[in-house]
Order: C-alpha cells, then sequence, then structure tokens
C-alpha cells in the first residue's frame, strides 16, 4: 500500500451500524442540506501537549495572539433593548462597554477613563452619558468627550483626541459580537456557514428564557470540550444511554471557526442493542430535559411505530402547541437530536425546534486554571404575542449544583456530571506524567480541530 | 413601634416606573418591578443621589448618577462602587386599593 493511500484511509473509521445519514434517509420530510452536509476531513492523531491547558505560558499567548484577534460573543441585543442600556464585557484583562446607541446599532467602548484610567462602568445598566464616578469626566454614549470638571485646568487636552477608543461590533442570531482587532474578516465571513445552517431558527426573534453561569475549576478549554463530543455519554451519562445514540453521533468542521455534533435521540445507543423501544421512549420522555415534556406518564408505545418517530411526533404537536403554529417542515432529527454547533473560540449553540441551547466558557479572568461556563436558552414563544424580557442571568456560587438552578430542568443534573468531570481533568492533567493527551481519531476530532484552529491565531 | 403609612393608589404606578414618597421626614422610593411592588430609601448608598428615575429592569434598580444596581428584593448592591445595602419597607396593599408600607 503507498503511503498516499495510506494516509486517505486514517481516520475513517466509523461505528458499525447505523449512521445519522441512515437515519436521515426514514424521514418522511424533505431533508434540509445542511443536515445532509458530513465534512470531516483527516487532522492527524499526535498527542497533545497538557500545556496547551494548563500552562501559563499557553495563556499567555491566548491574551496577546487569540483573545484579541477573534470575533467573541458578549451579550444578547435583548439584554440591552433600549438606547444608552449597555452591557460590561470581560475578557481575560480586558473590559469593554457594549452599548447599544440606536434601534439597530451597538458600539463597543474601551472602558477606561481617558482621564486617570478608572473602569467607567461598573456593571450593567442604563446611562444617559458615561461619568466617571472618580472626577466626572464625560462621555455621550456615541463617546464623544463631553467634558470634565475644573476645565481650566485641562487646556492641553483640548488638542487632544477625547472620543472614547472602539472596538468593532457586529450581530447575528441576536448576538453581539465585539473583535479588538481592526483588520479583522467580516464577522459573516468568521460566522460561514453558520447562518446558512440556522435559516430554519432564527435566534434573533428568540428570547433568553434562563440564563445560568458558574465558574469552574477548569482551563476554559478544557470546559468547552466536555460539551464537544458524544464519546463520553457512555461512562458520564450512562442513564441516557437508552435513548442516546452515542457512538453513532457525526462529527464536522467547516473552516477554521465552526464545527458541529450531532447525536441522534430516540435511538439506543449502539452499546446498548437490547434496549425495547418502549423503554427508548419512556427513559427520554423522562430523562432528555429537551423534549416537549418530561414525563412519559400516560404515553404508550403505539403497535408498530418507532421510539424515534413516537417522540418526534410527540413533540412536534407540543412545540407547535407553544409557538401557535405548525411545524410541518420539521424533520425528526431536528424535533429531537442533539445537534450542537461550536463557533471558535467559546460559544456554542444548538439547532433544533426545542429551546436553543447556547453555552459559552469564558477564562476567569486572567485565571488560566478556572473558567465562567454560562448556560442560556433561547425560546419561542406564541407568535402575535409580546416578546417576554430576557430572564436576569442566575450566578451560582461556586459551591453550589447545577441542579439547583430549576430554570435549566433537566439540563442541570447533566451538568452536574460534566462538573464531575471538568475540574478533574484539570488537576489530573497536572498531575500526569506523560504530559499529553491522545484523542479519539474521530469522535474527539472536533476538539483537535479547535487546537489546530488556536495554533493558527498563536502563529500567524 | 412600627406604624402604617397608606400610600398611593395601586393602580398609580406601573411596571418598571418609580414614585417618590415623603413620610415622617423620609424620602423613599416606591417601585414596581414584574407586578409587585417594593419600597427603599430614596438615596442610593453610594453616593446620596436619589433614585428617582433609575431605570429598573427585572427586579434591579439602577441609579441613574452612576448606574449602580440594586435588587430591590433584598436592597442588596451588585458591582464595586458600594456594598452597603439599601434599606427595604414592606409594602402591602389596603383595602381600599392603596398601597401601604410599615416604617419602623
Amino acid at each position: 500500500m503507498s503511503e498516499l493511500i495510506k494516509v486517505k484511509q486514517q481516520g475513517e473509521a466509523r461505528c458499525e451500524g447505523l449512521s445519522y445519514q441512515d437515519l436521515l434517509n426514514d424521514e418522511t420530510i424533505e431533508v434540509p442540506a445542511y443536515l445532509r452536509e458530513d465534512s470531516n476531513p483527516y487532522m492527524g492523531d499526535e498527542d497533545i501537549d497538557v500545556a496547551r491547558w494548563i500552562g501559563r505560558d499557553f495563556h499567555e499567548q491566548e491574551k496577546k495572539k487569540l483573545w484579541p484577534k477573534v470575533w467573541q460573543m458578549t451579550c444578547r441585543e435583548e439584554d440591552i433593548p433600549e438606547v444608552g442600556d449597555h452591557h460590561v464585557y470581560e475578557i481575560v484583562d480586558q473590559s469593554i462597554i457594549v452599548t447599544r446607541t440606536g434601534e439597530n446599532e451597538f458600539k463597543a467602548f474601551i472602558n477606561s477613563c481617558l482621564h486617570r484610567g478608572r473602569i467607567l462602568r461598573d456593571n450593567d445598566g442604563h446611562a444617559e452619558e458615561f461619568v466617571c464616578p472618580f472626577h466626572g469626566a464625560t462621555w455621550d454614549i456615541h463617546g464623544n468627550f463631553k467634558g470634565i470638571p475644573c476645565k481650566w485646568d485641562f487646556s492641553h487636552l483640548d488638542e487632544k483626541d477625547m472620543s472614547l477608543p472602539q472596538v468593532k461590533t457586529g450581530t447575528w442570531g441576536g448576538f453581539i459580537f465585539i473583535n479588538f482587532d481592526e483588520d479583522c474578516v467580516p464577522l459573516d465571513d468568521y460566522l460561514s456557514p453558520l447562518p446558512e445552517h440556522f435559516a430554519r431558527f432564527p435566534l434573533h426573534d428568540y428570547y433568553k428564557g434562563a440564563h445560568v453561569e458558574r465558574v469552574v475549576q477548569c482551563n476554559w478549554k478544557v470546559g468547552a470540550e466536555a460539551f464537544m463530543e458524544s464519546f463520553h455519554t457512555l461512562e458520564t451519562h450512562s442513564e441516557i444511554l437508552t435513548f442516546t445514540g452515542d457512538a453513532n453521533s457525526q462529527y464536522d468542521t467547516f473552516g477554521d471557526h465552526v464545527s458541529r455534533s450531532v447525536t441522534p435521540m430516540g435511538v439506543p445507543s449502539p452499546h446498548m442493542p437490547e434496549v425495547t423501544e418502549a423503554e427508548t421512549m419512556r427513559d427520554i420522555l423522562e430523562l432528555s430535559g429537551r423534549m416537549a415534556t418530561d414525563s412519559a406518564e400516560g404515553h404508550e408505545m403505539p403497535e408498530g411505530l418507532t421510539a424515534r418517530t413516537y417522540v418526534a411526533e410527540t413533540n412536534r404537536e407540543m412545540f407547535s402547541e407553544i409557538i401557535g403554529e405548525p411545524l410541518d417542515q420539521a424533520t425528526k432529527s431536528e424535533l429531537e437530536d442533539a445537534i450542537l454547533y461550536m463557533l471558535f473560540p467559546n460559544t456554542q449553540v444548538w439547532t433544533g425546534y426545542h429551546g436553543n441551547i447556547v453555552y459559552r466558557f469564558l477564562p476567569n479572568g486572567d485565571d488560566h486554571t478556572s473558567c465562567i461556563f454560562e448556560t442560556m436558552i433561547l425560546m419561542r414563544y406564541p407568535k402575535g404575542t409580546k416578546k417576554p424580557d430576557p430572564a436576569e442571568k442566575n450566578t451560582l456560587r461556586p459551591d453550589q449544583a447545577f441542579s439547583e438552578a430549576p430554570e435549566i430542568g433537566g439540563l442541570g443534573p447533566v451538568f452536574d456530571q460534566d462538573d464531575s468531570n471538568m475540574a478533574a481533568v484539570q488537576k489530573g492533567m497536572i498531575a500526569s506524567r506523560k504530559g499529553k493527551v491522545s484523542l479519539a481519531s474521530y469522535q474527539e476530532s472536533r476538539i483537535r480541530h479547535l487546537h489546530q484552529t488556536i495554533d493558527k491565531y498563536l502563529n500567524a | 413601634m412600627a406604624t402604617t403609612d397608606t400610600l398611593i393608589p395601586a393602580t398609580d404606578i406601573t411596571d418598571n416606573q418609580t414614585v417618590p414618597v415623603t413620610l415622617d421626614g423620609k424620602n423613599i422610593l416606591i417601585c414596581k418591578a414584574n407586578g409587585d411592588f417594593y419600597a427603599v430609601d430614596n438615596m442610593c448608598t453610594h453616593q446620596r443621589a436619589e433614585l428617582t428615575g433609575g431605570r429598573i429592569r427585572n427586579c434591579f434598580l439602577a441609579c441613574p448618577l452612576h448606574g449602580v444596581r440594586f435588587d430591590l428584593r433584598t436592597g442588596k448592591p451588585m458591582g464595586e462602587l458600594t456594598r452597603v445595602p439599601l434599606k427595604t419597607y414592606d409594602v402591602s396593599l389596603a383595602d381600599n386599593g392603596n398601597l401601604q408600607i410599615e416604617l419602623d
């Protein structure tokens, strides 16, 4: 066998049995093109050095070359609904005031007074103008300098540009993004193909029904990676195997900034061939946390129907009722599967007709050994009614369990199981004699993709 | 001893609105948020600014001067500008439809 052929075949092994694409062949509704994409170029199998997660040097490189260059999600447009509303976005040691300056216009200012450097805004809120709490230097919400008390003592500032420095902003899906880099690629190019893949899910029309955050004692990448593969389901979430196609999940990468996992639901794990359709149906309703109902009471599996079809149709009916319009064009996959996208570097969003879950993993300030894990759930509401106000962020204490946040329902206990690994991975990486981690060729390919893109930024 | 003071009709205040009242020489701010009524001292614990007209979002009132946010339920401030909570008062609805609060 020539080297060329050998390389081509590496990384092509897949779990035996039904693939996600096979399941799509059973759809009765036309399958949208984005679900038919199956894109996983082989990226290699080399071990990865633990210094990337535990090393201070690596964090310093990210601080210099990654965070100043990437588009990053700051908040939802609905979080700052009126002109003058603002959100203070903090990333590593930087602070930004993201402000609504018009009906559909946002600006982002460096949060630092041009007089003595104090941060101008301590927290989110509303302002007619930005008055520094230290000496009172003032800017309007567009960043124009309005003055400072005792102007007679500042004639030397007359010649200087006293406008608040800005960074780039952009919006997609109701999220506001910023980029510190003047010469960055346009946001639309950076996001591609996300907007196309989310065409059926207008996230900007949804409202934030829940927002929970907590500090986790691990590097932000350890946190993000806990949600980038379904391989861990077998050992970490074994109670959901009766309805989760863990090993036959599909993993895709699209360019440098977007990747996806699709985990079939309503089918048993390939590790559990003996499960009956009735068991799958009962458990998915009881335990998934993402279905239209969280109880299997009163649900009987009709003869001749699969659990996947029965649950999809139950979801179709109940989701339609919630939003007041039919979901005739929704595939079973979009009604129940776990279709999770990652937008580089730290934002993850689900498609589908249940509440759309969003994850974000922010470095916890300048500490490379802890991160802030956030979950939002974007919800639909009945057509023709007023959009509900977004949920206030619920910040859990470090000692609280995610299951203490009732607004995220069944996700809480699942996160608690993930949480049992995150800090432990950080600790184990530090203890490691091997000093490297090994990744599954296919199932953990999105993690390799994340690191290869990080390298593109660090080596640029 | 606590005294009960009858205030404005409950219908005179809409969601996210603030209404200042003076009782026993005290400046008190009546607020409505998410359909519930709250009463707090009308003086920011950061620099004693009046809170009248401060933005209410969910259960949080923001000081118009520097933006300190207070949880109307507990008076607890967010952020670094002050760590001193706002004094809060219990608000109830009188039989005649007026709001009433209890002063210490």
